[in-house]
């Protein structure tokens, strides 16, 4: 079942075209990375992926429900987000915790349910000594475990990553693609990540999606790739 | 000193206006629009000069300029993705220039423009007083139901997007309820300190507090204990409330700042 389908998706910002006849599908439960180099329109699929871009030309298409017929829960790492405001004055408890009030009810009462889900977040990326902080005095690579800990809190269906391991030493690197790697496995969850780390990844990976300049000018076009090496072009 | 009637509706009106310009504050600082405050007041102040001129009640169109100003501030910050803050310039010369003008015409009627330049919260009418409390009341409603929301969008918006959050019309709500609130506070401080009241509790809030559920409580602590103390200090010492208010919600900034730094030099020592 298609969780996120681009059919000859164009778009550019102002009238510079940077994604062109894009043609992408990501399945339930499939761990899927996106990768290329700088400026290559990583960000612009994720966000064309999640809506929050309008192509040019072209559809795409999000699924709306998840496997079990709910609504789909999305939990998203922007890549700038550790960036975020130091001043912004919450515990990195109530931080995770607010990915539970995306659950159901914007209003209904957080119950102990919620309460272990947001501790188990804070435990399985390495925060717990680090709960009662401020998360505007973490560290990059802890903002990050941080931002990260949310969307697991939440228990999206869909997990979107942008550059989540910026920041983050090659130990941390390596228990956090682990982890991806058990909710896709364990939870049936789908995880969707940019990443310039496709080499130390690819163990972990069903398949990535490379995008790369094209030979004729500034164009992008989008290739999928098994993690095996296999290319096969689709744009 | 409350034995006087016009004390009481000061203090209820400084007590009403406190609480929820400091918890607005608080979003409007972490949103980084803390100058949205200033800019509606000054907008609000050609809705002020319109209604002297056109022998309408001066704080109905004065409300009326402020709540147009910000759906108007947050179309304008829409177009200007990149740049949010020029919004806030744009509409501010709009407002302040229309409000010149107006006022030039407004003097022939002989009116002064004093009091809402400056405030005068002792002044403040029965109608005043009941337009504050229904500002607050769905001012507080908003901020009491809308605190999840609020607190993911304040975060980061796309995130709140792909939550399913209505990010353009909480947005616009938030405005909204941004422009009410501006436009009641006018009476206690006037319109050339009315983001005193907003932006000088939330400030020290958000420096000292431990949570984000703490900064909007201490915020609301700070903006009582300012608005209580400034006029009082104001009544014995017989200096314009307006003023007095904000210098003393000045002074708990800086020494919130200092006390707090020095606390930290000390644990450091020990």
């Amino acid at each position: 079942m298609r969780m996120v389908s681009l059919r000859n998706v164009n778009f550019g910002y102002g009238d510079v075209p940077c994604l062109e006849q894009a043609n992408v599908d990501i399945f339930f439960g499939e761990f899927v990375t996106i990768s290329g180099q700088n400026g290559a329109a990583k960000t612009t699929m994720l966000k064309l992926m999640l809506g929050l871009l309008k192509p040019w030309s072209g559809t795409v298409e999000l699924a709306r429900r998840n496997a079990g017929g709910g609504k789909l829960a999305i939990g998203y790492v922007p890549q700038q987000i550790a960036a975020f405001n130091g001043a912004f004055p919450s515990t990195v408890t109530e931080f995770v915790r607010s990915g539970r009030h995306a659950r159901g009810s914007w209003l209904r009462r957080l119950d102990q349910e919620d309460r272990r889900m947001t501790e188990d977040a804070i435990r399985q990326v390495g925060m717990w000594e680090f709960r009662h902080r401020k998360i505007g005095e973490l560290s990059g690579g802890q903002k990050q475990k941080v931002c990260i800990a949310r969307a697991l809190a939440q228990e999206a269906d869909l997990l979107v990553l942008d550059e989540p391991t910026t920041g983050m030493d090659q130990e941390s690197r390596l228990g956090f693609y682990r982890l991806l790697q058990a909710q896709v496995k364990d939870y049936g969850r789908t995880v969707v990540m940019v990443t310039h780390n496709l080499t130390e990844m690819a163990e972990y990976l069903d398949r990535c999606i490379t995008l790369e300049r094209k030979e004729d000018g500034g164009w992008k076009c989008c290739t999928t790739t098994s993690c095996s090496g296999h290319f096969a072009p689709v744009g | 000193m409350l034995h006087y009637d016009f004390m009481q509706r000061a203090f209820c009106a400084g007590g009403i206006i406190a609480l929820i310009a400091s918890a607005l504050g608080v979003y409007l600082m972490l949103r980084r629009q803390a100058l949205m405050a200033d800019m509606l007041s000054h907008v609000s102040l050609a809705g002020v000069a319109a209604g002297i001129y056109l022998h309408i009640d001066p704080t109905l169109t004065g409300f009326i300029a402020a709540v147009a100003g910000a759906v108007a501030v947050e179309y304008v910050r829409r177009a200007y993705k990149t740049y949010s803050e020029m919004s806030v310039a744009i509409i501010m010369v709009g407002g302040l220039s229309t409000a010149v003008i107006l006022m030039s015409l407004a003097r022939a009627t002989n009116k002064s423009f004093t009091s809402y330049l400056f405030g005068s919260v002792v002044a403040v009418n029965r109608t005043e007083l009941l337009l504050m409390g229904a500002v607050a009341l769905v001012g507080g409603a908003f901020f009491y139901f809308m605190r999840r929301p609020l607190y993911q969008m304040t975060f980061d918006e796309e995130t709140a997007k792909t939550n399913g959050l209505p990010v353009k019309w909480i947005s616009l709500g938030f405005s909204v309820i941004t422009g009410m609130i501006v436009a009641a506070s006018i009476p206690i401080v006037g319109v050339l300190l009315v983001s005193s009241l907003i932006v000088l509790p939330a400030a020290l809030a958000i420096r000292i507090a431990p949570s984000f559920a703490a900064a909007l409580v201490i915020s609301m602590g700070i903006g009582l204990a300012g608005v209580f103390s400034g006029l009082a200090a104001s009544y014995q010492l017989s200096t314009p409330p307006g003023g007095t208010i904000a210098f003393v919600l000045l002074v708990l900034l800086v020494a919130g700042i200092g006390i707090r730094k020095a606390t930290y030099k000390i644990r450091k020592l020990l």
